[in-house]
Formats: C-alpha cells, structure tokens, sequence
C-alpha cells in the first residue's frame, strides 16, 4: 500500500482532483472537508503527507497548520498548502499569532498557489515524499 | 455572551469589505474570527428551457465571490485574525440559518434589502424572517451618509431603546461585554402617547420620573461595567421616536432587544425590530431573548 496523502479542502471539485493524481502517482489519499475534519483524521490516522488549503470553514489551514506543528505528534507530518491565499499572507499570519503569543512554527515544505496542474502536483508528491 | 465570531453575509450588493472594516473594532472586545457567506440564489442558475441546471453561471457566480472573499480574507489573516468562508447555491434565509448552525458564530451581519413595499407585505423580506429566526444577535447594517457626523463604526455610540422587557436586559447584558469598543451608549424608552392621555402634567412628569430612575439603573449597570452611558426619555410612537433620539444623540446604531413574537401577529401589527430592519436610517443590531450566553 502507498504512503497515505491527507487532502484538506472544502472544494469538492479540488479534493477530487488532488485524490485523483494521488491515486494516479501510488499514493493512498484520504479526505477531509474543512480544518476541523482534518485534524480529526490527522490524529487518527496520522498521513505520511498533508495536502492543504487555506481559506474554509469551520477551521482554517492557518490554525490548522498551528495545530499540527505545535503538536508534539503530528509536527512531523510534511505539508504542501495548495491555496488561492498568497504565500506572504500566510507566512505573516503566522508571524502575527506568534506574536500574539503562539509558539514559533517552520514554514511548510512546499507553497503552491491555485491552480495547479496535475503533472506539477504529481512532481512535488514526489519530492516531498521521496519516491 | 461575547462577541468572538461573526457571520458577515454579502450579495456584494450592498456590503463590502469597508462595512466589515468598521466592525473590526469589535476585536478590542474578543473578536476574531469572521466568516464570509455569499448566497447564489438559485434562480441565477436555475434550470432553464433548452440549456438546463446553468452549471457553468454558478461556477462564474461562485469564482467572483471566491475572488472577493480571498481578498478580503488575505487582509483578516494578516491580522491574526481566523477566517471561513461558504458560497453557497439556495435561499438566503435557509443558508444563513444553516451558517449559523455550523459555525456557532455570536453575530450575524447582514445589509438592508432593497425592496418595495408590495413584496414586503407579500413575501416579508429575508432579512426580517432572519432576524425572526435567528437565536443570534443579527446587526442590520446601513451605511450612513458621508457628509453626516456620524462615525464610521456602528459601535462607538449606539442608542440601546429598552421598554423593560428581558428581551431588553438580554440587551444591556450584551452591551456590556463591550468594553473597549463601545465609548458612550445613549439609553431611552419611549412611552407610548395613549398611556399618557386624560392625565394631569402631575402625572406625565410622574412617569417621566419613574421611567427616568428606571433609565439611570440601566446606565448605573453600563457604568459599573466601563461604559459611559446617558438616560433620555421620549413620549410618542416608538418606532418613529426612537430614530428621532438616534438622529439628536448622532448614536452610530441602534440596538434592541427581541421577544420572538410568531411571524404571523408581526406581520399584521408591525413591530418595533421589523421597522428598524425595514426602515430605519440606522445600522439595527437585534439581539433575541433567546440569544445563547455562550459564557
């Protein structure tokens, strides 16, 4: 069985997408539709790979990405954001919770703005993944 | 009862990102977190004869808000303030109330509908089944004109008009979870003028006097909680008064509680939160007797 990739967005249309080359390059997705449902399948299953977008309900990618680095469980789990939010906003909204009093936390592996194609995603799976 | 979460519903109409900018204030309180909800109404996509389900409008409908939302989402994050968003296809009341369950938000946001006054008799405005509905505070906002006194921020000086009711006391109980956003509230209750009839000056300065000392209890409580506040009488009817006090106290908005009457007596007797909602000048911030304190 391939590594297991954690695709995280409310687009129903974009996790089938990120599912499918998942599936297409041997890797075993599984999915999640807002930050909350993701964190449940994060501690449950604990991903080789989290794929996650930024902007959606209940919980976003940002506290989501927060939550998982803080965690002394899940911090190792490397992450790809796939968002339509810029790289900076993300990178100074973590700047702004740690200086409201949160922990400092690494940036993520890969930053990639949507859209992508699917040769792209294919390619940065495998870098991150080492296969 | 705090203000953490906001719903902030736009047709891109008659909200934009400046509205939820004059709100932002509120974070000197507790907020932070908003969530965007844009609702596509369904006949902008329904099916129609010959081209079917419109799949391609609604992905256009949808793609434009998600724009707008990135963007304003972008300046929020910036802030370290948590952001959601829904676009949604289907009735605007029935999204909002299922927004409003989903997220547990504390405020719900929304603009005055345009409408005439046949389809109000006739359909009851959205807006107004909302603030029926809801279990959760619902500010009607309105942009007051710019070459007004007014400030931009609905919070800074509102009008709370109470009538003694626990709607009312839910009210001041909310108001004073806003310390650090509200600088003055301006407290009235307007007697109605037929109580007043066939009595003596005596007894009108009589009532004047006992609504007032009931008043100044109001402000005493705002008070003990870090809000200044002033006490005004007015005699009439309460609609039409209580935007004539908005207006002389330059109040920013005007807050009120509701009791949840069934739709059907308020649609035939009128009431105070259905004039606010349709009519007045002033941003309305509703709160229900049922609202949560989620504290």
């Amino acid at each position: 069985m391939g590594k297991t990739v954690l695709v995280v967005d409310d687009d129903p249309d974009v996790r089938l997408f990120n599912t499918t080359v998942c599936e297409e390059n041997g890797y075993t997705p599984i999915e999640a539709a807002n930050g909350e449902e993701g964190l449940a399948i994060l501690k449950d299953k604990k991903p080789d790979l989290v794929i996650l977008d930024v902007l959606m309900p209940k919980q976003s990618g940002i506290r989501l990405y927060r939550e998982l680095k803080t965690s002394k469980a899940l911090k190792d789990i490397r992450v790809i954001i796939l968002s339509g939010i810029a790289k900076k906003t993300f990178l100074r909204s973590q700047k702004a919770l740690t200086e409201f009093g949160g922990d400092e936390i690494p940036e993520p592996e890969i930053y990639l703005e949507k859209p992508v194609e699917p040769e792209e995603l294919a390619e940065v799976l495998k870098k991150v993944l080492g296969e | 009862m705090e203000i953490k979460k906001l719903l902030f519903v736009t047709k891109f109409e008659e909200l934009w990102f400046d509205a939820l900018q004059s709100l932002l204030n509120l974070r000197n309180a507790s907020l932070n977190h908003v969530v965007f909800l844009n609702v596509i109404e369904r006949e902008k996509v329904a099916m129609r004869r010959g081209s079917g389900y419109q799949k391609s409008e609604e992905i256009r409908l949808r793609e434009k808000a998600n724009i707008r939302f990135i963007d304003w989402a972008e300046t929020l994050f910036e802030q370290g303030m948590e952001v959601g968003v829904y676009i949604v296809v289907g009735s605007l009341v029935r999204k909002v109330i299922e927004a409003v369950g989903k997220e547990d938000v504390d405020l719900i946001v929304i603009g005055r509908p345009k409408q005439g006054k046949l389809e109000q008799f006739f359909s009851g405005s959205d807006v107004t089944e909302i603030v029926r509905r809801s279990a959760k505070p619902v500010l009607i906002y309105k942009h007051l004109s710019q070459d007004s006194k007014f400030s931009g921020e609905p919070f800074e000086r509102p009008l709370l008009a109470t009538d003694w009711m626990p709607a009312s006391t839910k009210a001041v109980a909310y108001l004073k979870k806003l310390k650090g956003v509200v600088k003055e509230v301006h407290v009235i209750h307007v007697v109605q003028e037929k109580s007043l009839k066939g009595t003596s000056a005596m007894a009108v300065q009589k009532t004047r006097k006992e609504c007032r000392r009931k008043l100044e209890e109001v402000c005493e409580e705002l008070e003990a909680a870090g809000i200044n506040a002033r006490a005004h009488v007015y005699i009439g009817d309460s609609a039409t008064e209580i935007e004539k006090a908005a207006r002389e106290c330059q109040a920013t908005m005007i807050i009120t509680g509701t009791s949840g009457k069934d739709a059907w007596k308020e649609r035939w007797i009128g009431s105070i939160p259905k004039s606010l909602t349709e009519k007045s000048m002033f941003p309305s911030l509703l709160i229900p007797l049922n609202a949560e304190d989620g504290d």
